[in-house]
């Protein structure tokens, strides 16, 4: 083989990964732009065979419609004040309970770990019933709290703190008491600065799991004033069963500005799911 | 050293005699406190629930004392005679069996592209990840539409082509195959990073070597990147299997277990026993079955994967 043949095969390899890569990439947004194209379509040309491609002219008054049908603004606050909430207690009770087993040393904090180490590995469909009915109990259905409250501890959260915690120094933290700082002020002034990452990452997680999360709400809530995005999309399928570009505009609102976020930040979030696969 | 007064046998230290040690390990108790509460109320005191109704007949309205005993009849009930739950059994493991054993050698293949030289790896990175974020339910939304028998665009295109029209979602034997095709959409990108990372991991150093010996490319694959990658793919292969056993948003919003059962679930059947039909032995029952096997699959794999690299 001549030099000339050896580039030219090298070439022709690297247009294949690119059209592979180009290929794929296609398959993955596609989607999405479809759901984007459709929600701007009339009912009409949704229905067309053969099908339209774009439309004649694009629908925006599909969104206004949406908007006067569903409150879009209390969905999101719904779901952005529950989410918000739950990755706030997810990373208190993680790190404080992660920093008790990582630094201290107590009667019972074995027994203590192996409990935390044993429900880490329960799927959520086995205490769904129980769970419910507490919270039934509680006279909580219909309201946040029942929304939120089982989701404020997580098991993963306090194992993951943990092992992070535990490659803090204990010269620092010994330097701190005999410079006279409470156990409390430990915590918040040195451990959790160094731990910023991994709270970074299971925050992030948190937040997904809550903002996605469907089966929970659908069982507590059961008024539309409280309802999150997933279950208004969940309303919006009944609603507008006959109606695909209001549903694809319903969908679109409640996808978009996530995809967003997650394009603005998705260093943090692929480094942060990066992380967890090589830790595991 | 932070506590020199401790003497600690394997499981519980003593209880420290200085008085400044004492009010130490007093706080850690104030820091565990709430968090192991929690974890009592809504996870460890409700899985032995579970266990307890599913030895009784329950429909959650009357008295917890007064639940009438069934002994394992419920559990006899499901592994011979509940139809349903067989077929959901058996749809859940294609399920899980199909997009787990796709995305693994999928994600791999992207993975490898996106290590070797190539431009703008973040942005097939980003392009590839969005479904993972994404909403369930709305994936669930959208390929609806997409796979729907009259004016879904998969169909047009395959009319267009003068191909037959196909049913997909609202066929008997489509149905869970379209299912298996949107997990694999929805998690792949999942895949490419957690592989891909775990590919930049690997020192350079052993390549390098494996050239000098002269080493192909397939022999470098075979005996570099897949022996070190095995802990990763234990990792993601474990995780997601975990996962697809318990798919419940995507068919709950696409065929609901339609037609005739044969995209039926088991969280999903578990569901419409326990929320629909007020059967909640039942459906604790059914819990703790694939929960067991959730188990026994997961001990599988793990044994499977890491006895493999110890023979590598």
């Amino acid at each position: 083989m001549t030099k000339d043949e050896k580039s030219l095969l090298e070439s022709a390899g690297s247009a294949l990964k690119y059209l592979v890569l180009v290929g794929g990439a296609f398959l993955m947004v596609f989607p999405f732009v479809w759901m984007m194209i459709a929600s701007l379509m009339t009912a009409g040309e949704i229905q067309m065979r053969p099908p339209v491609w774009l439309p004649a002219a694009p629908q925006f008054s599909n969104y206004s419609e949406l908007a006067r049908s569903i409150p879009i603004g209390r969905l999101y606050f719904n779901s952005l004040f529950t989410s918000g909430v739950i990755v706030l207690g997810v990373l208190l009770s993680s790190s404080l309970a992660g920093f008790a087993f990582a630094k201290y040393r107590f009667p019972g904090r074995e027994l203590l770990f192996y409990l935390i180490l044993a429900t880490m590995m329960i799927p959520f469909f086995v205490t769904l019933i129980p769970v419910f009915f507490i919270v039934r109990q509680l006279g909580w259905i219909n309201t946040y709290q029942g929304l939120v409250v089982p989701g404020l501890t997580s098991a993963y959260g306090i194992f993951l703190m943990r092992q992070f915690m535990v490659t803090v120094p204990d010269e620092l933290i010994d330097a701190a008491r005999i410079d006279g700082a409470s156990e409390p002020m430990i915590y918040w002034r040195i451990v959790i600065p160094l731990v910023k990452p991994a709270l970074a990452t299971l925050g992030t997680f948190a937040f997904i799991g809550a903002w996605n999360n469907f089966l929970w709400p659908l069982l507590v809530l059961n008024s539309r004033e409280l309802f999150t995005l997933p279950l208004g999309i969940n309303s919006l399928r009944s609603l507008y069963a006959d109606n695909t570009n209001l549903l694809m505009a319903g969908t679109a609102v409640a996808v978009l500005p996530m995809l967003l976020l997650f394009v603005l930040l998705q260093r943090y979030f692929i480094q942060g799911i990066a992380l967890t696969g090589l830790k595991g | 050293m932070s506590s020199p007064a401790i003497k600690s046998s394997w499981w519980m230290p003593d209880i420290p005699k200085s008085a400044v040690l004492r009010r130490r390990m007093l706080w850690a108790y104030v820091f565990v406190a709430a968090p192991i509460i929690a974890l009592l109320v809504f996870l460890a005191g409700p899985i032995l629930f579970s266990g307890w109704v599913s030895l009784h007949r329950w429909d959650m309205l009357s008295p917890v004392g007064d639940m009438p005993w069934r002994g394992l009849q419920n559990y006899v009930f499901l592994l011979t005679r509940d139809s349903i739950f067989i077929k959901a059994l058996g749809n859940t493991f294609l399920f899980a069996i199909g997009g787990v054993g796709a995305n693994t050698i999928l994600g791999l293949g992207f993975a490898l592209l996106l290590n070797s030289r190539i431009r703008g790896r973040t942005v097939w990175r980003v392009l590839y990840f969005m479904p993972v974020i994404t909403a369930p339910l709305a994936l669930a939304v959208m390929f609806s539409f997409i796979f729907d028998r009259n004016y879904g665009i998969v169909n047009s295109v395959i009319t267009a082509l003068g191909l037959p029209r196909q049913p997909f979602l609202s066929g008997p034997n489509q149905a869970l195959m379209t299912l298996i095709f949107i997990a694999i959409y929805q998690y792949v990108g999942y895949y490419i990073v957690i592989f891909l990372a775990g590919l930049q991991g690997i020192p350079q150093d052993y390549y390098d070597a494996a050239q000098v010996d002269g080493a192909g490319n397939w022999q470098e694959f075979r005996f570099i990147t897949l022996p070190l990658l095995r802990p990763v793919m234990l990792f993601v292969v474990v995780t997601n299997t975990i996962g697809a056993l318990q798919v419940f948003d995507l068919v709950f919003a696409t065929t609901g277990g339609a037609p005739a059962n044969s995209s039926m679930t088991v969280v999903l059947h578990m569901y419409n026993t326990a929320f629909k039909f007020s059967r909640m032995g039942r459906a604790s029952a059914m819990a703790f079955i694939l929960f067991a096997i959730i188990m026994l699959i997961t001990v599988m794999q793990v044994r499977l994967l890491r006895d493999r690299s110890y023979q590598d």
